[in-house]
Order: C-alpha cells, then sequence, then structure tokens
C-alpha cells in the first residue's frame, strides 16, 4: 500500500469528466447574519455512464452538496466558494435564468418523493410533454413518438393509454418511473437522484435501483445518486463518496469504499447496518454528528472509538490510502485490518404458553360505499417472553394488525384473546388491565409523541393511569428511572419533542410504552424513521428492556434484515394474508413461499466490515 | 484508547446532551415579547390601551351629564366649554363619547367567548368523531352559514326585543358556523397524528382527548382567530347600534352616536367624527395586535413549540 499523502491538488479524473465540483463550500446564514458552515471544500468529479454514490446520515450535508452542485440555492443558503464546472459553464456563477435553461435540459433531477415532484392534476403526458416541448421544440408525432419511448425505457406498462393518465392512477414505484422518465426527457449530461428509492417498498426499490444503473449505463448521463443507504450505493454506484459534518469523508471505488472502508465512520456505518450473515448482532455509532463543519478536529473523534489526543485538536486532510481511494483519517493505517464488532442481542427462549391469540380476524376500511378488505382471516398466537417479527410490503395489512391487537381498528369478524381471555374490539371497552398489558409503540415519533406536551407530561400520563403502585408524589422518580431505563439523561423531562432528536423521541415513545409494564408490546416500524445508526441503538434498546421487563414484542417491519436481527419467529404477509410463518432461521435458510424468496432476493447483499472477511 | 481496540458498545452515551450553548437554539421568544418587539404589536399595544383606558375609565372624568339635554346649545362645533362641541338635542359630545364606548368592546368579548365555547367544541367534536356526527355538525354551520348576518340579528331582535343578552347570543350564533369551521380544520390536521391514537390506545375518553391532546396543538390558529374575531366583533356591534338594533336612546353609545348626528355633520362635525374615530381606533388597534399575535403563533407553530 502506498504511504499516505495529504492531497493538496483536485486530483485529475481524466478529461472525461462531464461535471466537475471542485472546493465547494456551503454555509446558513443564522440569525445574527455570521455563516453557519455545512459543506466544506467538498471536490469531486462525474463522469459519462458512471453513478457517483454520495452517502452519509441525515443532517450530513449531501443534499445540501448535491443541490448546491447544480447551481440550486435552497432558501438562506449561499455558497462561500468554490466552482462547479458543467462544460465551459461555471454553474455557481450564473444567473438563475441562464439556469433555467440549463436544468431540465442538461441537468437533471429526480426527487425523493415523486407523490411531490408530480403534478396530480395534469395528466402523465403533458407533464411529459413540457420538457420536450419547453428544451428540444418537439411536437405532434415525434413529441408523442418520445414519450412512449421514455416510457418504454423506464418499463411503464402501456406507454400509450399511461399518457392520459393521472398521477394517482399510477403506485409509488411507477410514479418514480414516471419521475425518472421526465428527468431523462432531454436526454441530460447530469442527473442527479435525490433518494430516489427511499420511502419504496424493498421489492420496488431494488427493481427501481437496478433500472436506474441500467438507464445510466445506456444513456452515458452522469449521475449523482445521493442516499442514506450505504448498502444499495454500494451496490448501484460505481464510485462512492461518505460525507460527514459537512465534508467529504471517504471517497474511492463504490467496491473499494463499501467492502474495504478505510475511514472509522464508513466502517461504523456499514457495521450498523443489520447484517443478514451476522444475525442479532448489532453496531452502534455512539453520539450524533454535529450540525455544522468543525475544522479545528476531526469532526467524528467525539464518536470514534480510534480517537486520540492528537485526532482531537488536529483537522485530517483527505489521504489517498489506495489508488484512487481517499480517506479523511489520522489513522488510515492503523484501522485498516480492524474489524468492528458489535455486540449480540440476547435470544430469549419463547416460553410455549400462548399469550396473545388473534383468531381469524379480518379488518375492512370502508370508504363511502366501497369496502376494501386488508386482512383476511389472519391468525396469530403470541407466545410469552417470545419476539415475533410481522414482514410485508406497504398495503400487505401487517399495521392493520397491530392497530386491531392494540384496540385501534375494529375487526370486522374474528376475536383477539389475552391469555385465552376475549378481548373488546375497542381500546376505550377494554379493561384498565388489559390496556396496561398492551402497549403500542409507532413508526414516527414525531406524530406520536404530542408536539405541545414535554417529555414529563407523556410519561405521567401512562403512569397515572396504569401504575398503581406509583403515588403522585413518587411519579417524577418513576419518570427518571424510565428516561434512565432508555438511556436518556433526567434533564430530558423538561423538554419538548422538537428539542430533541429522532432517536431521542423514540426512546421516549420506548419509555412511555414501558411506563405501563406491559407484557404485550406492538412495534409498528419503529425504526424506519431513524438513520441506520440510530436504528442500531433502538433494536438494542427494545432486545434489553423487552428482556428486562419480561414483555413479548410483536415487531412489525418491511426490513427483512431488521427482523432477522431483532426477532426468533416471523411471519411473512402480503394483501392481508399470511403467506409464512416459520422460526427465523429456517425463513431465511429456507424459504418456502415464492413471495418470501423474492423479498429475500431485493435485499442488497451484506457489506462486510474492514478485516472481518 | 489503544490502537486497534475493537468497538464496545455502549461504552460512551449512547447519545450524549448537546452542549447548551454549541448548538441548543434559545427557547423562542414569547407571544408577548413577539408582540411588543413589532412595531404593528406596539402601535396596536398603545393605541389599544388608551382606548379601553378611556372605554373603563373615561366614565369618572365626564365635565357635564352624558344624557342631560340642553347642557350647551343645540349642534355645535369644538369650543371652550364643549371639548367636541354639543349634538342637536344640546349634549355634551366630549361626556358623551367617553362613556359610549362599553357595548362595543363588551359584546363582542362575550359574543366571540360564547361563539368559541359553542362552535370551537362542536367543530372540534365533528373532526374527532368524523362519521355521521361529522356530517351533522357541518351541515349545522353550512346552514347558519347560508343566512346573512344583518338579516339573521333583525329577524331575531325583532322577535325577541333588545337587550344586552340577546346582542350576545345573537352575535355569537353569527360567529359560531365561521368559528366551527376554522377549529374543525385545525383539528382534521392534528386527529391523524398517532399521539390521538396512542391516546385511544389508553383508553382515554374523547373529552380528554380533545382537551389534553387536540386542544394544545390548535391553540395556535384559534387565537389568531380569536383575536380577528373581536375585531370583526367590534365593528359588527357597532353597526348593530348604528342602525337601532342594539343600544337604544338615550344611552350613549358610539354607533348610535354616529347614526343619530350624522344630518347635523357640517355644523356639528365631532358629534359624529368623534365616536366614528372611536370605533376606528379600537378596531384597528386590535387587528394589529391580532396581526401580530398571529405572526408570532404561525412562526411557532412551525417550530412546532407553542408557549402562549
Amino acid at each position: 500500500m502506498s504511504a499516505a499523502i495529504p492531497v493538496t491538488q483536485p486530483e485529475v479524473e481524466g478529461s472525461a469528466s462531464i461535471m466537475r465540483v471542485d472546493n465547494l463550500t456551503v454555509g446558513y446564514v443564522r440569525g445574527d447574519e455570521t455563516d453557519n458552515i455545512v459543506v466544506w471544500e467538498a471536490d469531486f468529479t462525474l463522469e459519462p455512464g458512471a453513478i457517483l454514490g454520495l452517502a452519509g446520515e441525515s443532517g450530513c450535508g449531501k443534499s445540501t452538496t448535491a443541490l448546491a452542485a447544480i447551481g440550486y440555492r435552497s432558501p438562506g443558503a449561499h455558497v462561500l466558494s468554490g466552482s462547479s464546472r458543467l462544460g465551459e459553464l461555471d454553474l455557481l456563477k450564473l444567473s438563475t435564468s441562464q439556469l433555467r435553461s440549463i436544468w431540465g435540459k442538461r441537468v437533471a433531477y429526480v426527487a425523493q418523493s415523486a407523490v411531490g415532484a408530480l403534478n396530480p392534476a395534469i395528466p402523465i403526458g403533458r407533464q411529459l410533454a413540457q420538457p420536450l416541448v419547453t428544451h428540444l421544440g418537439l411536437h405532434g408525432q415525434e413529441l408523442r413518438a418520445r414519450q412512449l419511448e421514455l416510457l418504454e425505457a423506464v418499463g411503464l406498462p402501456d406507454p400509450p393509454t399511461a399518457l392520459a393518465r393521472y398521477p394517482f392512477q399510477f403506485s409509488g414505484g411507477q410514479q418514480q418511473r414516471i419521475a425518472i422518465a421526465i428527468a431523462l426527457s432531454c436526454k441530460p449530461e447530469v442527473l442527479l437522484l435525490d433518494e430516489p428509492t427511499t420511502g419504496l417498498d424493498v421489492t420496488t426499490q431494488a427493481r427501481i435501483s437496478t433500472l436506474l444503473r441500467s438507464l445510466v449505463s445506456e444513456t452515458g448521463v452522469a449521475a449523482l445518486y445521493v442516499s442514506h443507504d450505504l448498502a444499495l450505493l454500494g451496490k448501484v454506484a460505481d464510485r462512492l463518496a461518505v460525507m460527514y459534518a459537512g465534508e467529504i469523508v471517504e471517497i474511492g471505488a463504490a467496491a473499494d469504499v463499501s467492502r474495504r472502508p478505510r475511514h472509522p465512520y464508513t466502517q461504523a456505518l456499514i457495521a450498523a447496518i443489520p447484517n443478514m450473515d451476522k444475525p442479532r448482532n448489532v453496531a452502534v455509532i455512539p453520539g450524533r454528528p454535529p450540525s455544522r463543519v468543525v475544522l479545528d478536529a476531526c469532526s467524528f473523534a467525539p464518536r470514534c472509538s480510534y480517537a486520540t489526543d492528537h485526532t482531537r485538536e488536529n483537522h485530517p486532510e483527505l489521504l489517498e490510502v489506495a489508488p484512487g481511494h481517499r480517506a479523511r483519517c489520522f489513522r488510515v493505517e492503523e484501522i485498516a485490518a480492524r474489524p468492528l464488532a458489535g455486540s449480540v442481542l440476547p435470544i430469549r427462549e419463547a416460553e410455549s404458553e400462548p399469550l396473545l391469540d388473534v383468531i381469524d380476524v379480518t379488518c375492512d376500511y370502508r370508504s363511502g360505499r366501497t369496502t376494501k378488505t386488508v386482512l383476511h382471516s389472519v391468525s396469530v398466537t403470541l407466545r410469552t417472553g417470545e419476539t415475533l417479527g410481522i414482514v410485508g410490503e406497504s398495503g400487505s395489512g401487517k399495521s392493520t394488525l397491530l392497530r386491531a391487537v392494540a384496540g385501534l381498528h375494529v375487526p370486522t369478524s374474528g376475536s383477539i384473546r389475552l391469555r385465552g381471555e376475549e378481548l373488546a374490539p375497542r381500546a376505550v371497552k377494554r379493561s384498565r388491565l388489559v390496556r396496561r398489558e398492551l402497549q403500542i409503540v409507532f413508526q414516527n415519533p414525531d406524530s406520536s409523541l404530542n408536539p405541545r406536551h414535554t417529555v414529563a407530561d407523556l410519561l405521567r400520563r401512562p403512569i397515572r393511569l396504569f401504575r398503581e403502585d406509583v403515588s403522585h408524589r413518587g411519579e417524577k422518580d418513576a419518570m427518571i428511572e424510565l428516561l434512565e431505563a432508555v438511556k436518556l439523561p433526567r434533564n430530558m423531562l423538561g423538554r419538548y419533542p422538537s428539542e430533541l432528536s429522532g432517536g431521542q423521541k423514540q426512546r421516549v415513545a420506548i419509555a412511555r410504552a414501558f411506563a405501563a409494564r406491559p407484557s404485550v408490546l406492538l412495534c409498528d416500524e419503529v425504526t424506519s424513521a431513524l438513520d441506520v445508526s440510530v436504528q442500531a441503538t433502538i433494536l438494542e434498546l427494545l432486545a434489553d428492556l423487552s428482556a428486562h421487563f419480561g414483555a413479548a414484542v410483536m415487531f412489525v417491519s418491511h426490513d427483512l434484515a431488521v427482523v432477522r436481527t431483532i426477532t426468533t419467529r416471523a411471519l411473512v404477509m402480503k394483501d392481508g394474508e399470511v403467506c409464512e410463518e416459520a422460526e427465523i432461521e429456517r425463513l431465511f435458510d429456507d424459504p418456502q413461499h415464492p413471495y418470501t424468496r423474492e423479498l429475500l432476493a431485493a435485499i442488497p447483499e451484506p457489506l462486510v466490515a474492514a478485516g472481518a472477511g | 484508547m489503544s490502537s486497534g481496540a475493537v468497538v464496545e458498545p455502549g461504552v460512551l452515551d449512547p447519545e450524549p446532551l448537546r452542549p447548551i450553548e454549541e448548538e441548543e437554539e434559545a427557547r423562542p421568544p414569547s407571544a408577548w415579547r413577539t408582540i411588543l418587539g413589532s412595531l404593528e404589536g406596539r402601535i396596536g399595544l398603545v393605541f389599544g390601551a388608551i382606548m379601553l383606558g378611556i372605554i373603563a375609565f373615561g366614565r369618572f372624568f365626564t365635565p357635564y351629564s352624558p344624557t342631560e339635554l340642553g347642557v350647551g346649545p343645540q349642534a355645535t362645533g369644538p369650543s371652550a366649554d364643549h371639548f367636541l362641541g354639543t349634538d342637536n338635542l344640546g349634549r355634551d359630545v366630549f361626556s358623551r363619547f367617553l362613556v359610549g364606548g362599553d357595548t362595543i368592546v363588551l359584546v363582542p368579548l362575550a359574543a366571540v367567548t360564547v361563539a368559541f365555547l359553542v362552535g370551537g367544541g362542536l367543530g372540534m367534536l365533528g373532526a374527532y368523531s368524523r362519521g355521521r356526527t361529522d356530517g351533522l355538525i357541518t351541515r349545522l354551520f353550512d346552514l347558519l352559514l347560508t343566512l346573512p348576518p344583518l338579516l339573521l340579528v333583525l329577524v331575531i331582535i325583532a322577535g325577541l326585543g333588545t337587550s344586552k343578552v340577546v346582542l350576545v347570543l345573537t352575535v355569537a350564533l353569527v360567529f359560531v358556523p365561521r368559528v366551527g369551521r376554522i377549529v374543525r380544520g385545525a383539528t382534521q390536521a392534528v386527529v391523524t397524528s398517532d399521539f390521538i391514537a396512542a391516546a385511544q390506545a389508553r383508553g382515554e375518553r374523547t373529552g380528554s382527548i380533545l382537551a389534553r391532546e387536540v386542544l394544545p396543538n390548535i391553540a395556535a390558529p384559534a387565537i389568531a382567530d380569536f383575536a380577528l374575531r373581536i375585531t370583526y366583533g367590534v365593528i359588527f356591534v357597532a353597526t348593530l347600534n348604528f342602525l337601532g338594533l342594539g343600544a337604544q336612546p338615550p344611552k350613549p353609545d358610539w354607533g348610535l352616536m354616529v347614526a343619530e348626528s350624522r344630518n347635523f355633520l357640517s355644523v356639528a362635525p365631532w358629534a359624529t367624527l368623534g365616536p366614528a374615530f372611536g370605533i376606528a381606533a379600537l378596531s384597528i388597534s386590535f387587528n394589529m395586535i391580532a396581526d401580530a399575535l398571529t405572526r408570532h403563533l404561525t412562526r411557532e407553530a412551525a417550530r412546532g413549540i407553542v408557549p402562549v
């Protein structure tokens, strides 16, 4: 391996690059007129027919970097220095009207949510025609031919009829395909993809990213693919840049960065991804990223297990660690061969005694005169002390099943029994004891925590309702005990949810559920709104607490790897029916149902942290 | 830590608190401070305070009896004896001005409060329960909205006669559907949140959910609307008094004074302009306070915190 030398001049990556970004520094104006720098001296190039992946946790500046690179000025943000060259032009020096003639034509953008990006009131044919008319002046037969060609290229079924339909008549994945077709309509030189598959189902996500990969190769567009999903980028991108605190901390060939990561942050991110090959293993990244660029120290030092006094007081440069592979770390040489070990979640032996029985439950949603059945006579048994996974894509009915158990959705038929005792369909009709025993944690803590209640208000309510052993005077101690259980400091009690990070909010939601000392904890996609690094801490916490309090867990998730990590038995659901139910090892090693196999195939292959192989 | 140590999770505090001086944003300023901080808020408060002062304490400083006829000549302009002149019956306009503002403050205040209790309650209940209850409440609102306000008031007062209680209730009736729709809309945005589902799963009763979970979240638009609604109320009640549907002669009242004296505008201008100015100043200053408050609340609502 070559000795690490500082790279002072931007590396020349061949003259073939279409877009070259140098020294891009972006700040947000603060209240006191000074700048909060959020992106520091980003350098990268985009080559034709290749994808550069840009990865990192939320708040690391990856979207800001990508948008600034194409000249987009988000409100409050401004470019402090740098250049972004597209051919002879510097996009950062152009006026908005000049940029308008470039955006859509030479530089195209696909947003995270196609639902938000497509106009719901205009047929997709017209939305697709707009850039073709504006930029290329196409009309008549020529226009129609190009429209059909594009829809065919993105794999939309029956293009001629599709042109006249409205966005809502398509599924989420199809809408994203249409958005991609619009982006590619004028044969752009640069394609910016901002989390294009986030929020889609796993199988859809796999199909869209495969489509993007082949479209980029076929059209020769230079793509910048922003995503928080390192596993996905490792598979779909050619080169990969990892951002942390507004800086590129590692950049290189995607295979190198994802399989032989050299920066401790990249290693930690990869280790945090639930890994099928290392079941029940969780690796936590302690702490959280700074919200701005840190220039007087290594920005990752506070969370880094390799930190020394030197790294805490000096700022590392981006060093070449292998040909075409650079990392911003003082200790790359020492770190190279060190595997990151996580901790292994305890496996609790489920007792054979059934705790909760769901028997032939059918659930409908009624809107007007139409009735849609989302759950077709589903039966599930949860045993004492077990963690049961319920896997499925959106629309599979997995959340409805959970809501029916929680007494939030009244089943059309069937019964739900706790220790053999029939439960009333609505929570309000159930006894206090039953309500205490069944606690639910929702997907998004922004929605499940009342923004007008402090943490103390949030925790006090279940204590007052359900904990007869706690007197009014003892409430505060009970609340502090709960915060300590979820590893939050006690001074959080006076805070509002908006003053907490996403991970902290979800801990409060978990603390609220455990406040009642439940025997069944219902978890509805509790980690899917969180960053992968936070997800690991939440999984660890859930496993610890449910073991400690002896609660059985019903864990609903769309993410098979997460289910593999935390559960002991799982059922796979599709279209309101159970496809397969098995012990977790059996389900993954020997899937019986074709749909289970399809789900398993859609998971990006696990990345292995440095040296672990 | 020695080089190459294996990462041991749980050694560090998983999410240490942010140092306060570094990243913690200061608690947002209170509503009071924001209103004082904006120019229109300050102007509104100063003028509003002056007008309320006049209305509350003016009665102790009247130079003449406000209702006594012939304390001066009939219908004159300002003079040394009569600061704002006299009206067509020889009453002192300044004395009448000092005592004539109470109805147009108290009636709207009471009416808007009643409208919020009834309309707001119904709106919240409708949005929360959805289905048939919501349909019924919405139809009721729609029905009330189709009736022209002045005609509605005219019919009720023609039937029941006029008194402060009747006035308060009829003005409230006019405002109920308008308030109700705003509260219902705000509630609809809240009831889909999971914290409502969490409360239902805890087995909370409807009243408790509305009061504890919903109300704090719709306080911002509700308070903003309350403040604005008072302004409308002032103008509406002044109009009723002007039309003779509210305060009755010989009671000194700004709206009534404008109606009585407008025929003598050229000879005794202040008998009309004085009370007209009073009504305008009161409603404009309330409006400015409402605007400053609305701006504060919408800004705080965007941040997710409303320390009202």
